[in-house]
């Protein structure tokens, strides 16, 4: 399945240089819809009015963390399928084994780069 | 001293437990005897006490010294404050930093390249800013050294208050604020970012989704 480059994007952050760190990596990717939100409860809002092909998420964050975001998303029934990639500096194996568990598509450690981000998001897409 | 009186005593009952008829006297010898044993014992506890209660002045005075060490009103009052202000400059200064980096980046990447000359310009007057946004890196190493100054002025000041008291560690949280924010961290798995050499890598993470 090809990435559809149309599709609306959304970038959850509480750190603003992130965001644009990430949304300019998208542009260069191609990606032109491109949302961004400030922590999950925020990130949750914007999903249940406006229909995301991806979200590409920090996990910590407050008040609520990148973790509990993807949860909520999992568990609403018109959330559940859309594709969810971590990027966070959370790197132990037990954030990576309770965000697979959770039912994270891809987990992206910080730092990263446009090469990393690109692959995950193929990955995903199964390309 | 204490076994002389008590001889005396067990001497005196002996001596009327033989006799048949008690005297006044008798009786006088043995109640001398018995105050006499009493009082060795009261003295021997009363210094005993007084030994006690001065170790514990002594104690007092010396902790007491020791909190003056510890110069808590200055660590609180100055040296912690004084750090706060120093990292939340780093933080600023190392955000403003950034800005100026990817205002320049993006300015590159958007410029237009019609015009060769115009363009080789615009690109020397952004990797010039770039150039000079890197200076925040010195001065954010100056302001995280005074950091670490500080941490080591308060880790001798807690260290040589503890050995002096003899402080054990209690485990638990100081407070409750500390105690829903270790629960917070135990409960999303909020570790923060890994130390070098901890942590797992991308190689290793994608091993662990895929496998």
């Amino acid at each position: 399945m090809a990435v559809d480059l149309s599709m609306p994007v959304l970038v959850v952050d509480d750190y603003k240089t992130m965001i644009r760190i990430i949304r300019n990596l998208l542009k260069q990717l191609g990606f032109s819809d491109v949302d961004d939100a400030a922590d999950g409860t925020e990130a949750l809002g914007k999903m249940r009015e406006k229909r995301y092909g991806l979200v590409i998420s920090d996990w910590n964050m407050e008040p609520m963390t990148g973790y509990e975001l993807l949860k909520e998303v999992r568990s609403d029934e018109g959330l559940a399928r859309t594709p969810f990639i971590m990027v966070t500096a959370e790197s132990k194996t037990e954030n990576v084994i309770a965000a697979k568990k959770a039912g994270v598509n891809n987990y992206i450690v910080k730092p990263f780069n446009a090469a990393t981000l690109k692959s995950k998001i193929d990955a995903v897409f199964g390309e | 001293m204490a076994s002389q009186s008590h001889a005396a005593v067990r001497a005196a009952a002996d001596g009327l437990s033989e006799k048949d008829d008690i005297s006044l006297v008798d009786v006088l010898t043995l109640a001398e005897a018995s105050i006499r044993s009493m009082k060795s014992f009261i003295d021997s506890l009363d210094s005993k006490v007084y030994d006690e209660f001065r170790e514990i002045a002594q104690y007092i005075q010396k902790t007491k010294s020791e909190i003056g060490h510890l110069q808590a009103n200055d660590l609180r009052s100055k040296h912690i404050p004084e750090a706060g202000h120093e990292l939340g400059a780093v933080v600023s200064s190392t955000e403003e930093a950034t800005t100026k980096i990817m205002e320049c980046a993006e300015a590159i990447l958007e410029a237009d390249t019609s015009d060769a000359d115009a363009y080789q310009q615009l690109v020397n007057d952004k990797v010039m800013i770039i150039f000079e946004a890197c200076s925040f890196q010195d001065l954010t190493g100056q302001r995280i050294a005074k950091v670490v100054e500080t941490l080591e002025h308060i880790e001798a000041r807690v260290t040589r208050f503890a050995a002096a008291i003899g402080a054990e560690d209690i485990q638990g949280d100081a407070s409750e604020k500390e105690k829903k924010r270790n629960k917070r961290k135990k409960d999303l798995i909020l570790n923060g970012p890994a130390k070098k050499g901890e942590g797992v890598s991308q190689d290793d993470i994608d091993a662990l989704l895929n496998g």
